[in-house]
């Protein structure tokens, strides 16, 4: 089955050689110029997949992810930030982003997010994104809040290992490389990063009681990075 | 203080003789029959004091007011200048996008065609992936402006980062820098009478800014050159001080080595994007502290950072 993808974009010297290239790769592809245009292509052809870029007139990409889980519409999302701004990382996630992107981005990387998106989905996996809670063993997380409760306390993490757990847990079952988090998180691409991914994820264990022998929550996936293990679902 | 309090009594010094002198010719001869000498120093102290203390005021005000407008100057050139970088970013970002699309499009036809048919390949594929080494490198130049403008603004962590761990932890990183074999490469950290403190602070952010000034050393550096790396505390600041025998910068350079995208004409060679020291300085501002560095060419150079140590005594 081939997959329909909406791509979103004001500048359409983007959006021509995105759609072509996804094209190319396999994919069907309609545009849309702006974010009132977006709307009406999502019910007029039922994408598969929303690509989805913030900086639009009209009607910016943000507000039409957030009126599309307004509506209880879990349709995957992928949102192109801007680079580098920490505060809208933590808000594509908690406003319902499946993965995002910071512009200029490679178009190979734009690939690998949609098919794990779609792998995601035709697995039957539930999606996550349309709930404010997630659950995964005593674990809760408020994604909005940013707040995480593990065996009904609340846990107290500095704010990069909340918005690191919350991705991890977006993407349970998916190894993640070491750069992916450290942009997804950090927004840096920094040699000397990677050790804050390792040093984040070592509070995160720790939080969380975890036996490194045997971890429940976060795996590490050797020579490619980590990866979240336990089952995810949305908590009503 | 000094050239003005005499400046104040020279000023005050006619007043007085006139207002004396007034007092003398206006009184009758009875008044200045009875008028002392005392009386008259009296006064003309009196009016001195009152002179001075005018002649201050005055200059204080001026001061105040000179030095308001100087901060609000100051003040508005650096949100003006992190506006620009703002700006430039934004503005950037969409047209590389583009580009950016069109040379991953473009390859991926070509790698496609030369699996089926080798055919459309017209024009130069090296041509290709020159431009492309340059638009990475254009992006890799936004980034890190964008990261600098980022490292000014954005909310900093402040959990309690122990210094000592820190630069310890920075110098293991340096030891595995490629060209950190060649070098002969010292940490002095102070462990009596007791450690370096523990500072509220952001622990990436400082890991990145003390990496930077390490990575620079060796970068400007040659093979069985020294760097040094001395940490020290001092009446609640500690002190950082990364040194080397490297190739040192020029007097007309040092001034300028804290700016974005400043590269001196003599290390263009050298790798980099220009914007590891601004990238510094912010963070250390960020954190209250300062930056400084000083150069002799052919010798090497001194670059000291200056933390305040602030709560977080953990």
């Amino acid at each position: 089955m081939q997959n329909h993808l909406l791509v979103v974009d004001d500048e359409l010297d983007i959006v021509k050689p995105v759609a072509a290239f996804l094209e190319r790769a396999g994919f069907r592809v309609t545009t849309a110029g702006d974010g009132i245009e977006a709307q009406e292509k999502i019910a007029e052809i039922g994408p598969d997949l929303v690509i989805l870029d913030v900086d639009m007139p009209r009607m910016n990409g943000r507000a039409v992810l957030r009126s599309l889980r307004g509506e209880g519409n879990d349709i995957p999302v992928i949102l192109l930030t801007k680079y580098g701004e920490a505060s809208e990382r933590a808000q594509a996630i908690g406003e319902g982003a499946d993965d995002y992107l910071n512009k200029p981005f490679e178009l190979i990387e734009l690939e690998a997010r949609i098919r794990a998106i779609l792998r995601r989905v035709q697995k039957g996996m539930p999606s996550l994104t349309a709930a404010q809670k997630l659950t995964s063993y005593g674990l809760v997380v408020d994604r909005v809040t940013q707040r995480i409760y593990h065996d009904g306390q609340e846990l107290t993490l500095t704010p990069r290992a909340a918005t690191l757990l919350i991705y991890l847990m977006m993407h349970p079952d998916e190894p993640l490389t070491r750069d992916r988090l450290l942009d997804a998180v950090w927004g840096w691409d920094y040699a000397t990063g990677l050790r804050a991914v390792d040093q984040r994820i070592l509070e995160l264990r720790r939080v969380l009681d975890e036996d490194s022998s045997a971890p429940r929550f976060i795996e590490t996936v050797s020579g490619v990075g980590y990866r979240y293990i336990a089952p995810v679902s949305a908590k009503q | 203080m000094k050239p003005l309090v005499q400046r104040g009594l020279l000023s005050s010094l006619p007043l007085i003789i006139a207002g004396g002198a007034a007092y003398l010719l206006r009184s009758d001869q009875r008044l200045l029959i009875e008028t002392t000498l005392s009386d008259t120093l009296l006064f003309a102290g009196g009016l001195l004091t009152v002179v001075a203390w005018l002649l201050t005021w005055v200059w204080w005000r001026g001061v105040r007011i000179t030095e308001k407008r100087n901060a609000a100057l100051l003040e508005e050139s650096i949100v003006n200048h992190r506006r620009f970088l703002q700006r430039l970013d934004h503005e950037l970002k969409n047209p590389l996008m583009a580009i950016r699309a069109v040379i991953d499009n473009e390859q991926f036809k070509r790698s496609l065609a030369s699996e089926l048919d080798p055919l459309p390949v017209n024009g130069d594929a090296a041509a290709l992936d020159r431009v492309n080494a340059q638009v990475t490198r254009l992006s890799q130049i936004v980034t890190d402006l964008r990261k600098v403008s980022d490292a000014e603004t954005v909310p900093i962590e402040t959990a309690p980062v122990d210094l000592n761990l820190l630069l310890s932890d920075t110098f293991v990183l340096l030891q595995e820098h490629p060209d950190a074999a060649a070098r002969q490469l010292r940490l002095t950290i102070p462990q009596a009478p007791w450690p370096l403190p523990t500072i509220a602070g952001d622990w990436d952010l400082l890991y990145l800014a003390f990496y930077n000034l390490l990575e620079n050393a060796i970068k400007y550096s040659s093979d069985g050159d020294s760097i040094e790396v001395r940490a020290r505390e001092e009446k609640n600041r500690v002190i950082i001080e990364v040194a080397d025998t490297g190739a040192g910068i020029t007097a007309d350079d040092l001034p300028h080595i804290w700016e974005e995208l400043y590269r001196a004409n003599r290390t263009r060679s050298v790798g980099g994007s220009g914007l590891g020291l601004a990238l510094t300085r912010a963070v250390i501002q960020r954190h209250g502290g300062v930056v400084a560095a000083d150069s002799r060419l052919e010798q090497g150079t001194v670059i000291q950072v200056e933390l305040p140590v602030t709560g977080a005594q953990d």
